[in-house]
């Protein structure tokens, strides 16, 4: 059949480079289409064209030019997307703020601050790690600096191109803040001294910003307020991740929101369940780790292990379920898992405590695309979107089920055969 | 729910929360009210009634007290549980820390200390630093959430810290060559000094500026005001006595030294904490009007405890100083009890005089004694229930109430242990089985 | 001349008569029988040579009227560190810790400080004998009983070499809590252990050099028994051959389960004579430990459990535990920090009687059974003919803190009961 390709594929296939294909248009023919958005789609189509999704309904009028791929057996889903990620970020170099040779002898030091940085600006897109969700299923992440307190900016990107510029959806959703210490060397050297900073931090970004709004104003006799980038940074991000996996973090980082006038999610989540009723209340979202709390591989048979930490571990799958029960807001993320494969058998152990399916694919897609308010561009199967889909020949929660192939930006990608595990008589000999 | 993590070993039974609660025919150590055989009646969350011949109300729990003796709850004026960290040392003055952001209401040695009578506790930043951080007091309310512990309207403290512990970081360990990017001023006492005074310093500027700030808005000129400072606005409530200053110290000089530079600056140390050798400086101490809260006997365990004597709460006591006993220690608040019959028998207080260093003394050092700290009708119930006399060795708490609720019960805590150990043995072996459950790597 | 001569025995009676007297009129706690109301004990050169209820006094001792007081053999302390450390933050006074794991011949008693203020401090509390001993990873030393009186290191010795301390190894995967000190930061709660086969290789490797150990000494024994020419004598192995005889006992250190267990295994393999030591979870394997009548000297009752979801009186009740058993056991206060310092001995043992421990027993854990475990039952722990005087008179029950003592005899002489703390107390007292 005739492909028209048009001059803008043309330039996309120059761009895009020989690794995928070109945006061209395609007809998924004859699937089950998954749309998140609303009901699913026994039987139906989608039309994806110049890398968003055309088209998508039981009955579609199939476009001339468009590749038809039969789907009929398959079912289609959005892309998902890891709401808390390092793919694709380099590993953390140094510590922050100003050069450390002495160590932060207090808030005004800015010690572990990074808030100025953005995810956007260090996008490795050669990492290995980006191939390797994308083959799993994931064609989106919320990237993150790594490390330091107020680690910086996220920016949520697809899980494909050649330049960071290109996988970029939106530049800066939020600021990462995680509970660190100096290690030792300087301000903070606890948990103590790290919960004073992010306060000292957000009392002195409201003072500069009232102090350049009446500088600007009004100079003349005024001392001028120090620019300090690191305010600039926190003032920059209206949305701040907070750290909290057990139930006494999550009051105490939601009171810490509440009384920073923060607009808070929360991430770690493993004892949520114990705190819906806050959660709902604060209405504040939650990011669920999908890494369990497990007794380490090479624990110590004899050592006694607290009841309260068993039961943790017992109960985390379920907080997922629980926060769907009450309706609270919530989005799965990778928590620095890297194998998309567990990350879906950590799906379904939420599921088996409780969590029903669909709110599990939701947490996967829509929800975490409309924390960062992105949730009109990615995360359902609605024209218009972000051609962002996975393609699979069954429930993408099964073991057993194999993704066929997906579509980042319109483009398609076939995930390479997954490693087998190592067998016993392979390999050389000893 | 399981519940059974946040109500550690006790069965809360609801059902009996707030149904009133009379305890009869005990003897009853009222510490400010003399010793009575009688009854008390814990209602709507306090003491109701006390008195030798009462009757219980309809629905009252009823507690046959014969051959038992009845307390106040004791406070421990110095402890670090139920915190997630205790130092912020990195640096000499921290007060902008509070302990209250690293609250932990499962930590065990909550239960722990509840079983051996106390609560409610003052709950202190480390002695890391010349001046530390933010401090409170909270209740033991073993399984309420840490916002529900916290005394209500108790004032905050902060905590300072003289001699050997605040002057360690100041030279190498182990006496070796320095390295100035680690040391942390002060490494001596003198240096202990100087950092308490700059930061008061620092406070006073602030407090100034603030002033000078807020007559400029309201003379309608255009400023911008001060930033705020976290670190030097609890200084800023100390010198407005809207903060308790306790202040760990040891040696009878640095303890003159702080009193004399609260003097200067205008405030009061509220209590001097540890002070084992107070009993030397007793008159000054009583004319400033400090408190002192120490250990019935510890001692040579560091060089500036080297003249600690277990007669120092007795000295204080009879030289007219308000004196607590603390622990300062997650087993040692397990028997404050015991503790406190040392003062009976290093200096002969009276069986009163000893309880008070456990109840209503530290009462009076937190500002608290008009809801805690001796059995007086209108009091919170916080009361403790013993089988013999709480000053005898072989005398054990048996239940613990705190705002007319039990949080305590020692036969249904004995009597829970084998269907806890049941369910911890259920969730073991789960675990295990899952372990080594359905194949993990699937080709 | 004559008047010399006529003065001299009364020179030497009165030489000889600061430990001889006759304690009369009290309740004396024997330990060996019944307490004896109304009784007497008689002294002559610092040994008792009566105990009963009516002892006439001989022409030539004092009399020491005890009426409405309580007499009770001193209190001993099976474990501390006393006279070998002095302030525990102060490294120069610190001598418990030689470098090394296998120090066998290394001796307590000649490192004791005769002037250590422990001294005077514990036994104003009616301590009058302790076990001090070294410490450190491995094979730290031999344990010596001192007794808390005389000018020299040589008058205190009650027993030099009374036992070899060792401390059984372990599979070490998480680093032991450090002593609760506030100027630190609070411990890291659920830091990662280590991994469990790394430690496990290194304390298999520390068994078998342990193991080693002790066959290399018999090999000497063997070689010096069999008179080889080629024999040399050395220090480390001549002071294991007590041990290997089954004269001396081997204090072993144990404290978790898994522990214990190693020990009695070793003990059953090496063919020696132990004393379980600290201990703490001697009650999971009481049956083992009764089968091989082996002692234990227990650590402070007034410790925290080891486990989270122990039982909060785990520690208040393993003494009973262990006397259900029927083992024989002691306490000891060992680091001797802060409250749990030597003279609070008999609390310890009191707090086992609020929960459950028969009060006579608790005595007897600081008393004599300390003795016989130490093996120096004939000599002390007792109130019993021939024993040395070592007795305590106070006012009441010694395990009751209100309770003051108000003599103190060791071998029969007077114990000076003033110290330090008690001069810095008369003196500020009375600042004007």
């Amino acid at each position: 059949m005739e492909l028209k390709v048009s001059p803008l594929v043309v330039l996309g296939v120059a761009a895009m480079g020989l690794q995928a294909q070109s945006p061209g248009t395609y007809l998924l023919r004859d699937a089950r289409i998954v749309r998140v958005s609303g009901p699913a789609i026994e039987r139906g189509s989608v039309v994806v064209r110049n890398g968003l999704i055309e088209a998508a309904g039981p009955a579609v009028t199939p476009p001339p030019d468009a590749w038809v791929i039969d789907c009929s057996g398959l079912t289609v889903y959005p892309g998902l997307i890891d709401a808390l990620s390092y793919w694709g970020v380099p590993a953390a170099n140094g510590r922050g703020g100003a050069a450390q040779q002495t160590p932060a002898a207090g808030p005004e030091d800015r010690p572990l601050t990074l808030s100025w940085t953005k995810a956007a600006d260090q996008i490795l897109p050669a990492d290995r790690a980006i191939q390797t969700a994308r083959d799993g299923g994931f064609t989106s992440a919320v990237a993150f600096p790594r490390g330091n307190i107020f680690s910086g900016q996220g920016s949520v990107i697809n899980l494909a191109g050649d330049r960071a510029g290109q996988m970029v959806i939106a530049d800066s959703v939020a600021q990462l803040i995680a509970l660190r210490t100096g290690g030792g060397r300087g301000f903070p050297g606890s948990l103590l001294g790290s919960i004073a900073y992010v306060r000292q931090i957000y009392l002195d970004a409201d003072h500069y910003k009232l102090a350049k709004a009446v500088y600007e104003k009004h100079p003349e006799g005024l001392r001028r307020p120090a620019y300090d980038r690191a305010l600039e940074g926190v003032l920059e991000s209206s949305l701040v991740l907070l750290p909290a996996e057990n139930a006494i973090e999550i009051e105490r980082m939601l009171a810490l929101a509440r009384e920073l006038k923060l607009k808070a999610v929360l991430y770690g989540a493993h004892e949520a369940w114990r705190e819906v009723g806050l959660l709902k209340q604060a209405n504040t979202p939650v990011l669920v780790s999908l890494k369990y709390p497990e007794r380490a591989r090479d624990a110590d048979p004899a050592l006694d292990e607290p009841l309260r930490i068993l039961e943790l571990r017992e109960k985390a799958p379920s907080a997922a379920g629980a926060l769907a029960k009450a309706n609270v807001k919530f989005a799965f993320y990778s928590d620095g898992v890297g194998n998309p494969r567990d990350l879906m058998r950590s799906v379904k152990k939420a599921i088996d405590a409780g969590l029903n399916p669909d709110d599990a694919l939701r947490a996967l897609t829509l929800t975490p695309a409309e924390i960062y308010g992105v949730g009109n561009r990615i995360g359902s199967i609605d024209p218009g979107k972000i051609a962002n889909l996975v393609v699979a020949d069954g429930d993408l929660f099964s073991e057993k089920t194999k993704i066929k192939f997906v579509f980042v930006d319109g483009n398609k990608f076939e995930p390479l055969p997954e490693e087998l595990p190592a067998r016993p008589g392979r390999g050389p000999a000893r | 729910m399981n519940r059974l993590a946040w109500l550690a070993l006790v069965s809360l039974a609801p059902a009996f929360a707030d149904a009133p609660v009379f305890i009869q025919n005990a003897t009853i150590l009222t510490v400010t009210n003399g010793v009575l055989r009688g009854s008390i009646l814990l209602e709507n969350g306090k003491i109701a009634a006390i008195g030798e011949r009462i009757a219980p109300p309809a629905g009252a729990t009823v507690i046959d007290g014969s051959g038992k003796y009845v307390m106040p709850g004791i406070i421990d004026c110095h402890s670090h549980i139920m915190a997630e960290a205790i130092n912020e040392g990195s640096v000499a003055v921290s007060s902008m820390v509070a302990m209250t952001d690293v609250l932990n209401p499962g930590d065990i040695a909550i239960y722990r200390a509840l079983a051996g009578g106390v609560t409610s506790a003052n709950i202190l930043h480390g002695s890391a630093n010349p001046i530390g951080g933010q401090t409170l007091v909270m209740k033991l309310r073993c399984g309420a959430n840490a916002e529900k512990m916290k005394f209500e309207g108790a004032m905050p403290g902060i905590k300072f810290a003289l001699g050997e512990n605040p002057k360690r970081r100041g030279s190498a360990p182990g006496g070796g060559p320095p390295n100035p990017a680690l040391l942390r001023y002060p490494a001596t006492r003198m240096g202990v000094e100087d950092v308490i005074r700059e930061a008061f310093t620092q406070a006073k500027a602030y407090q100034a500026s603030w002033t000078e700030y807020n007559a400029k808005a309201a003379r309608g000129e255009i400023a911008i005001p001060p930033a705020r400072d976290l670190k030097l606005e609890p200084l800023v409530e100390v010198l407005d006595g809207k903060r308790l200053v306790h202040a760990h110290c040891y040696r009878q000089d640095e303890i003159l030294m702080l009193l004399h530079a609260a003097d200067e600056f205008g405030f009061k140390i509220r209590t001097l904490q540890h002070a084992l050798e107070a009993y030397k400086v007793a008159k000054e101490i009583a004319q400033h009007g400090a408190g002192v809260s120490t250990f019935a006997d510890w001692w040579a365990y560091k060089m500036e405890a080297e003249d600690a004597i277990p007669f120092n709460a007795a000295v204080l006591v009879r030289k007219g100083v308000l004196v607590s006993l603390n622990s300062d220690d997650p087993e040692l608040i397990r028997h404050l009890d015991k503790e406190a019959a040392k003062a009976v028998k290093y200096g002969g207080l009276s069986e009163t005089e000893a309880l008070s260093l456990i109840t209503i003394n530290p009462a009076k050092q937190l500002l608290i004694d008009r809801r805690v700290g001796s059995l007086e009708v209108g009091k919170d119930a916080d009361v403790l229930l013993y089988d013999g006399h709480p000053l005898s060795n072989f005398s054990k708490v048996l239940k613990v109430w705190i705002d007319g609720r039990q949080y305590f019960d020692r036969d249904q805590d004995v009597a829970g242990r084998p269907r806890k150990e049941a369910e911890k043995k259920a969730l073991i072996d789960k675990a295990a089985a899952d372990q080594r459950g359905p194949a993990r790597q699937t080709p | 001349m004559k008047c010399l001569l006529l003065l001299l025995p009364a020179v030497l009676l009165a030489a000889g008569n600061e430990d001889s007297f006759l304690l009369r009129g009290a309740t004396v706690h024997t330990l060996a029988g019944a307490p004896i109301d109304n009784g007497s004990v008689l002294v002559r050169n610092g040994r008792i040579i009566g105990v009963g209820k009516d002892i006439a006094a001989p022409k030539d001792v004092k009399v020491i009227d005890a009426r409405g007081l309580q007499v009770y053999p001193g209190l001993i302390d099976a474990a501390t560190e006393i006279g070998l450390v002095e302030v525990n933050s102060v490294r120069e006074t610190l001598d418990t810790t030689e470098l090394g794991r296998f120090n066998p011949q290394l001796v307590a008693l000649t490192a004791v400080n005769p002037s250590s203020e422990h001294i005077p401090v514990t036994r104003a509390n009616g301590i009058t004998t302790v076990a001090t001993l070294p410490a450190g990873p491995l094979i730290s030393g031999q344990v010596s009983l001192i007794h808390l009186d005389g000018w020299t290191t040589d008058e205190m010795g009650v027993s030099r070499t009374a036992g070899l301390h060792l401390r059984i190894p372990f599979i070490q995967t998480s680093a032991r809590p450090a002593p609760f000190d506030d100027s630190t930061t609070a411990p890291v709660a659920g830091a990662p252990p280590n991994a469990f086969n790394a430690a496990k290789q290194v304390y298999d490797r520390q068994m078998a050099e342990l193991n080693e150990f002790f066959d290399s000494a018999r090999r000497y024994r063997q070689a010096k028994d069999a008179r080889t020419p080629e024999f040399r004598a050395d220090l480390k192995m001549e002071a294991m051959i007590p041990v290997l005889d089954g004269q001396e006992p081997v204090l072993i250190t144990a404290i978790r389960e898994r522990e214990i267990r190693d020990a009695l295994a070793f003990a059953d393999k090496q063919k020696i004579k132990i004393i379980l030591c600290e201990a703490p979870e001697a009650y999971k394997v009481t049956r083992e430990i009764k089968d091989r009548a082996i002692p234990v000297i227990l650590g402070p009752t007034l410790a925290l459990p080891l486990n989270e979801d122990d039982p909060y009186d785990r520690a208040y009740t393993t003494p009973a535990d262990l006397q259900k058993a029927g083992i024989r056991f002691a306490i000891g206060t060992f680091s001797g920090t802060a409250s749990l310092s030597s003279r609070n001995l008999p609390y310890q043992a009191a707090q086992a009687v609020a929960f459950g421990l028969p009060h006579d027993d608790a005595l007897r854990a600081i008393t004599k059974n300390a003795a016989e475990i130490w093996g120096v039952a004939d000599r002390v722990g007792t109130i019993e003919e021939g024993k040395w005087a070592d007795l305590l008179v106070t006012d009441g029950d010694p395990l009751e803190t209100k309770t003051q003592v108000r003599q103190l005899f060791i071998k029969g002489k007077t114990v000076d009961l003033d110290n330090k703390q008690k001069q810095l107390y008369d003196k500020y007292l009375h600042r004007p």
